[in-house]
């Protein structure tokens, strides 16, 4: 498989003096195109930091980061800002949206280019996307007048209206209840199978049970790592029970 | 996109929207309002100007001309382009009989003239020069504005009568601030009353292109040419002071402007950072997700554009129907300006407003610029953050003893919210300044010992002698003295002589210094540095002389004195707004020089002015103030001095 990401000797820091922590301290990690990959471990342990690092989302005290070759630190702001919006997706716990504007001009607000050039095309797309997500008929609802998980659906659409090569999703289920979170969990599979990467951060083992391999951090270093294979839909409960005793193994 | 977002805010913030539009649109309807008025009192100025063929330099004198003297210097001059001289027939306000009114209490010096023939004419309100026929008199436009006369009233003048044909505006005389006016007549008319009125000659020259008004004036003075008036008038002095009333309106007017654009912009300030902090989170994400910083700027800034767009224009358009009244003053006075102006003054007032709409924009986008420090990362997990100052930290629930816990936590949010309460604290500051400052002007400016910083003593009134009043000044003012003296209800008195002397400047040239002699330490005036002269060989002088003459304390000036050179120590300099702010004061005696003016300020005993119980003006009846003062004038009528010479010390404010 092809390299996409690869993350050299990660640092990162907080805070300066006796109050310095390190959130990573020296994580080597590299992520293929296509992959499904799942970071856990117990709060504190430098996961989203994590994510937050690969993604070129926040500075990395040392170490390096290249993604499709180039060096992330190298690009300037505005050209890391054009590589997010065209290469990667984003899902937050909190799928945070302008109060202003209704679903729809939300989904499409950031990969909207300046003037009104392509709209029509992105407005085009963006239906399609809530329709693939279920959330079809919700376009001029405010965020403030749908359900927590319509909402997650939205930001998934926001996320792919670029078609990105990688998806991010940090605790992407975590403010869900359990059948809103099989529900997208379920759409991020369908969204791998069709040649998306994605690097998810949870603490859920049933979450992580749908990723290809497994990643365990603790203090700040990946201590151990399970392969799973791509999710076929079937062995759910075995691979749950693989993600356990991986967890209970680490001591998390 | 940006429509539904703008649509969707302001309808969110409807109080707020319409608090900052309003300031806008006050800042650019004043701003456009200024821009246009000040675009067209210069252009109704210039027309003026233009039209009445102004003077560029004129010197009022009373007493005999020297005609031959003067058309001698005027050809023999390389500057002169033509020069005249006009009469001036100052009359009494008391013989001047509007209507059924007097001028008795004009404080107008006022006087007959006749047209000019070659430049400085008197104009009628279409700037034509008027030509009246006999038994017309034309009344100077300052007198229609204070409801005095009016088209058709009749005016008698040492039982002479008129009818007021028209009002004239009077290139040089016309503001209110200059205390002569000029009423026209006919040749025939003027000729039958000047007998009767008191001639001053107004000596006017016109100056070829690029010429120095400082070196003209020099040359005028070297030339030992009649000057006993009071400073010589030049055009530039012209042109200031036809536009220092409504100058001063715009100069207000600007002040305001600043005051509102900043309260605006604090507004402004305060709803952004409010807002970016209810905000924060999702600007994080529009970051994260790779929106450009410029492009998450652009979606606040729009809000501000439709608001300072609709605010700007609305703003200059209401700035044009506020016009009319506005200019009423400068068209009454200086006439319409010429349609280039008026064109002008227009794309001014849109450039006005549109300046204010750049500069609230640019004002945005500066605080905006903000974004670029917030951490998408940092936005994401954990919102907008909170100070993290050691008053914050240190200032803990725990540790609380003195305040309840509602008080306690209010402290703290104020503490940790510091950037936005020190707006809203700006914003009250400001407030109370707009408020209070006028206020405090008001106060200071009405305080009776305000005076004492423009040059003049606290007196009850001053009685005046001029060389247009009695041939021999000196014998007159030693007659008032001595009235004064006997008076009972007068306190206290002193002489104060204005003479000009030679003076020999720096580099050996001889210049004129206008110097008042006698007690200036009997109504004391305020000093910017130093005293009063004390020494015979001391002499204080005003800001504006010290400027001139690149003097300070302890330098010396050299005068010429009964015939000989008296060196004098700067003693002290002080603010002044006499005679054209070009005075000096000393104390030693002299017996020759170019006697301007006697000056004496008086004080009555306060049972005469009733001081303590009476400060209103405002009464019918006379006040004990000027019951005393034409008590002692009847006294002094005996001196046949004309009630025009009194001078009522002015109320202020």
């Amino acid at each position: 498989m092809e390299k996409m990401i690869t993350g050299s000797a990660l640092v990162k820091t907080f805070g300066t003096g006796a109050e310095q922590a390190k959130a990573l301290n020296g994580v080597d990690v590299e992520i293929e195109k296509g992959e499904f990959i799942a970071v856990m471990g117990p709060s504190g342990s430098g996961k989203s930091t994590l994510l937050f690092a690969l993604s070129g989302m926040d500075d990395i005290s040392g170490g390096s980061v290249r993604f499709n070759e180039t060096e992330l630190s190298d690009l300037r702001e505005k050209e890391l800002a054009d590589v997010r919006r065209t290469k990667m997706g984003f899902i937050f716990q909190q799928p945070t949206m302008l109060k202003n504007l209704n679903l729809l001009d939300n989904i499409i607000l950031p990969a909207a280019r300046e003037g009104r050039k392509g709209t029509a095309r992105l407005t085009e797309k963006a239906r399609a996307l809530m329709q693939k997500t279920g959330i079809a008929g919700l376009e001029n609802r405010d965020t403030a007048e749908v359900s927590g998980g319509q909402l997650q659906r939205a930001g998934i659409c926001r996320a792919l209206m670029n078609t990105p090569e990688i998806l991010f999703a940090d605790e992407p289920t975590g403010a869900l209840n359990s059948r809103s979170a099989e529900e997208i969990m379920g759409l991020l599979v369908d969204i791998n199978k069709e040649g998306t990467a994605i690097l998810l951060v949870t603490h859920d083992a049933r979450v992580a049970a749908r990723a290809e391999r497994i990643l365990c951090m603790k203090d700040g270093v990946i201590v151990s790592e399970l392969k799973l294979g791509k999710f076929g839909g079937a062995d759910m409960e075995a691979r749950t029970e693989q993600v356990l005793a991986l967890m209970a193994a680490v001591g998390i | 996109m940006y429509q539904k977002l703008i649509q969707n805010d302001i309808r969110k913030n409807k109080p707020i929207s319409v608090v900052i539009t309003a300031f806008i649109l006050i800042a650019a309807l004043l701003t456009s309002l200024a821009a246009s008025l000040t675009v067209n009192l210069f252009g109704a100025i210039d027309n003026m100007l233009l039209s009445a063929k102004s003077v560029h330099f004129m010197q009022m004198h009373t007493g005999d001309v020297g005609l031959e003297q003067l058309g001698r210097f005027a050809a023999g001059n390389e500057y002169v382009e033509a020069y005249q001289v006009l009469p001036f027939l100052n009359i009494d306000g008391a013989e001047i009989i509007i209507g059924d009114d007097s001028l008795a209490d004009s404080v107008q010096d006022n006087g007959l003239t006749i047209q000019s023939s070659q430049f400085d004419f008197l104009l009628d309100l279409n700037n034509e020069i008027i030509e009246p026929s006999d038994g017309e008199i034309y009344v100077p436009i300052y007198y229609m504005q204070e409801g005095a006369a009016a088209l058709g009233d009749t005016v008698t003048i040492y039982d002479v009568t008129f009818t007021v044909a028209g009002f004239l505006r009077d290139s040089t005389m016309n503001a209110a601030l200059v205390s002569s006016k000029r009423f026209l007549v006919s040749e025939a008319d003027y000729e039958t009353l000047s007998a009767f009125g008191q001639l001053e000659q107004l000596i006017s020259f016109r100056l070829k292109d690029g010429t120095s008004d400082a070196d003209f004036e020099a040359d005028y003075l070297a030339a030992g040419l009649p000057s006993n008036g009071p400073p010589a008038i030049t055009y530039a002095q012209v042109r200031l002071i036809n536009g220092v009333t409504d100058g001063i309106m715009i100069g207000v007017l600007a002040l305001i402007i600043i005051l509102v654009v900043i309260v605006a912009f604090l507004c402004i300030r305060f709803t952004l950072l409010a807002k970016i902090e209810e905000d924060y989170r999702e600007i994080g994400v529009l970051k994260a997700v790779g929106m450009r910083v410029s492009g998450i700027k652009k979606l606040y800034l729009a809000k501000y554009g439709v608001l300072a767009g609709i605010a700007c224009v609305l703003g200059f358009l209401l700035s044009l129907l506020l016009q009319e009244p506005f200019m009423q003053n400068i068209r009454l006075y200086m006439g319409e300006s010429d349609r280039l102006t008026t064109l002008l003054g227009l794309l001014c007032g849109l450039a006005g407003a549109a300046v204010i709409y750049a500069v609230v924009l640019l004002y945005v986008n500066g605080v905006l610029g903000r974004f670029k420090k917030i951490s998408a990362a940092q936005a994401v997990r954990f919102g907008a953050p909170q100070e993290k100052s050691k008053s914050v930290r240190g200032f803990r629930l725990s540790g609380n003893r003195l305040f309840s816990r509602n008080v306690f936590l209010g402290i703290k949010d104020i503490l940790a919210r510091k950037t936005l309460y020190v707006t809203m604290l700006a914003v009250l500051i400001i407030s109370s300044f707009i408020m209070i400052v006028p206020q405090n002007i008001y106060n200071t400016i009405s305080s009776k010992s305000f005076i004492t910083y423009m040059g003049m003593g606290l007196c009850d009134a001053v009685l005046y002698i001029k060389p247009t009043q009695t041939a021999d000044v000196t014998q007159k003012g030693a007659e008032m003295a001595s009235v004064l003296a006997a008076d009972e209800n007068v306190e206290h008195y002193t002489v104060i002589t204005t003479v000009m002397f030679d003076m020999t400047a720096d580099d050996g040239s001889m210049q004129k210094l206008r110097v008042s002699l006698g007690d200036h330490t009997a109504y004391p005036i305020t000093y910017t540095q130093g005293t009063a002269p004390r020494l015979e060989s001391e002499i204080a002088i005003s800001a504006l002389y010290a400027d001139d003459l690149a003097k300070t304390i302890g330098d010396e000036i050299i005068l010429t004195v009964d015939g000989a050179e008296k060196r004098l120590t700067v003693c002290g300099i002080y603010s002044d707004i006499t005679s054209g702010g070009r005075t000096a004061q000393a104390i030693f005696e002299a017996n020759s020089g170019d006697i301007l003016s006697i000056g004496i300020p008086i004080t009555f005993h306060s049972a005469a002015t009733g001081r303590r119980s009476s400060r209103s003006t405002t009464s019918s009846s006379p006040s004990p103030r000027s019951t005393a003062l034409r008590k002692t004038l009847t006294k002094c009528s005996a001196t046949r001095l004309t009630q025009s010479s009194w001078r009522p010390m002015p109320q202020l404010g």
